[in-house]
């Protein structure tokens, strides 16, 4: 599995589960706060990426994620463990 | 997962996907049978084989012993679940209405003392009417989901209840959270729904956490931005106040704030909720707040104990200066031993003790097993690096039993984190 395909889905669920997102680029680099989602968004944003991607990393090891791109980077390290 | 199982939590096992679904997901069994993970739960369901007095018994998981404990978990904050006023009263309804209304509150079941204990707790607060709800929980999930429809916004700090956040997605409506206490993230969010149908939602105390709301500045930005406000008083109802009345009466703000909830479950020593309003809001909830139209009224026992309890909590201020008198005698002996308090202002004291849940196990059991019964609180309850020990203090502690408290909490907790 690679990064970018990791980045991939997750934009892709950030887009589905928020509201008017449905012609924005994600940029990695934010925050899922950014495009406006609160912790209930993030909580489902998280869920539907790690089932799609076949991973389980525990929530308790995301709670000082700041930007999708450090949540990429731990679904990585997760997928090659 | 099994090289890593303590760092799994309840937060992952909501989704299921098990193709049987009569069954929870399989790594949520592999997860829950684990020795480990077994040990950590057991501390959760243990019986109290007394009443929920601050000097009572339990059955303990631990070792499967009976033992007698200091309480430090329980609600009961003025002791009026005990009380023996309180009791009579609940028994000379009993003995009237018999065990149930058996009907919702609409059609047959509001009884006379239904009628007057919520008259009593609307002009104690101040408010035109109450709503009586059977349950706390079912309260704020009815109020809000009563109040606010798609379309609507509602604005809450991050560190709500439950119960609100289960409201909120209950009546379609878009929620934004605010950080915690935080004035600069709370206008930021009113500025995302200004034109909009606005209800801001905090707690006068916050559950895990013991601080208040900063009524003063949360009423200023919302009269800025025409938001409603809705407080949480579960944990500061007869505490707060010069009357008792909550954190509202504290800041001097209560007629800027239109509805108020509160739960009887907690200093009230029964079970349930009401919402106090205007009268035109209370009647119109009253055709749209399903907790309370589709579920049985308040039991006859609890609510004739509350009139009571309610008489007795504010008839003097007894009960709650002498809880005021152990919270600050506690919080500064815990201080003193050096002790991570977070930013408590009220009866409900943390004792943080960081990220490692296996020290929050270890202490919980040797405390219990010293005689103390205070309850870990672990991820995902609290943030992952500040699981802790929630305190709530009774005005029924005696001096002997904030004494013994401490003592064990010493020899547990603050000699193991020096060594």
């Amino acid at each position: 599995m690679t990064k970018e395909k990791i980045i991939e889905v997750i934009s892709k669920n950030i887009i589905e589960n928020l509201d008017d997102l449905e012609n924005e680029t994600i940029d990695p680099k934010k925050s899922m706060k950014d495009y406006g989602a609160n912790s209930l968004d993030m909580i489902e944003v998280v869920s539907c990426s790690m089932r799609e991607l076949n991973i389980k990393v525990p929530r308790a090891e995301l709670a000082d994620i700041e930007t999708i791109d450090q949540l990429a980077d731990k679904f990585l390290a997760f997928s090659e463990a | 997962m099994s090289d890593n199982i303590l760092n799994y939590s309840l937060a992952d096992f909501h989704y299921n996907d098990n193709p049987d679904v009569l069954s929870p997901p399989d790594d949520f069994n592999e997860w829950i049978n684990n020795p480990r993970v077994k040990q950590s739960f057991s501390f959760f369901e243990q019986e109290l084989l007394d009443a929920p007095r601050v000097s009572t018994e339990i059955l303990s998981n631990i070792d499967g012993k009976k033992r007698n404990i200091i309480n430090l978990t329980s609600y009961n904050y003025l002791g009026l679940s005990t009380h023996p006023e309180v009791i009579q009263a609940a028994v000379d309804a009993v003995q009237k209405y018999g065990l149930s209304s058996s009907g919702a509150p609409l059609l047959s079941g509001t009884l006379d003392i239904h009628t007057e204990l919520a008259s009593k707790i609307a002009a104690f607060k101040q408010k035109d009417d109450c709503l009586l709800y059977s349950s706390g929980f079912g309260g704020n999930v009815g109020a809000i989901q009563g109040i606010m429809r798609k379309g609507d916004y509602i604005v809450l700090d991050e560190k709500c209840h439950r119960s609100l956040v289960d409201g909120g997605t209950l009546s379609g409506a878009k929620m934004l959270f605010f950080a915690h206490n935080d004035m600069e993230s709370l206008q930021m969010m009113l500025e995302k729904c200004k034109g909009k149908r606005v209800l801001v939602v905090v707690e006068g105390v916050y559950s895990m956490d013991g601080d208040l709301a900063k009524m003063p500045e949360i009423v200023e930005i919302c009269e800025k931005y025409k938001a409603g406000i809705y407080i949480d008083e579960a944990h500061s109802t007869l505490m707060f106040g010069k009357n008792g009345r909550g954190v509202a009466e504290h800041f001097d703000v209560e007629d800027k704030v239109g509805i108020t909830f509160g739960t009887m479950s907690k200093s009230f020593g029964g079970v349930g909720g009401f919402v106090c309003a205007n009268e035109a809001l209370i009647k119109y909830l009253k055709g749209y707040s399903s907790p309370w139209n589709f579920s049985c009224a308040p039991s006859p026992a609890v609510s004739g104990g509350l009139i009571k309890a309610l008489e007795v909590a504010t008839r003097d201020s007894s009960l709650r200066d002498k809880m005021w008198e152990n919270t600050n005698f506690m919080k500064k002996s815990l201080l003193d031993m050096n002790l991570d308090l977070g930013d408590t202002e009220s009866q409900v004291i943390p004792i943080i003790i960081g990220s490692s849940g296996e020290k929050l196990m270890k202490y919980a059991a040797g405390m219990q097993t010293r005689g103390l019964f205070l309850q870990p609180v672990d991820f995902p309850a609290v943030p992952a690096h500040a699981r802790r020990f929630r305190m709530s203090v009774s005005s029924q502690l005696t001096q002997a039993e904030m004494d013994e408290t401490l003592n064990i909490i010493n020899d547990v907790i603050v000699k193991d984190q020096k060594s």
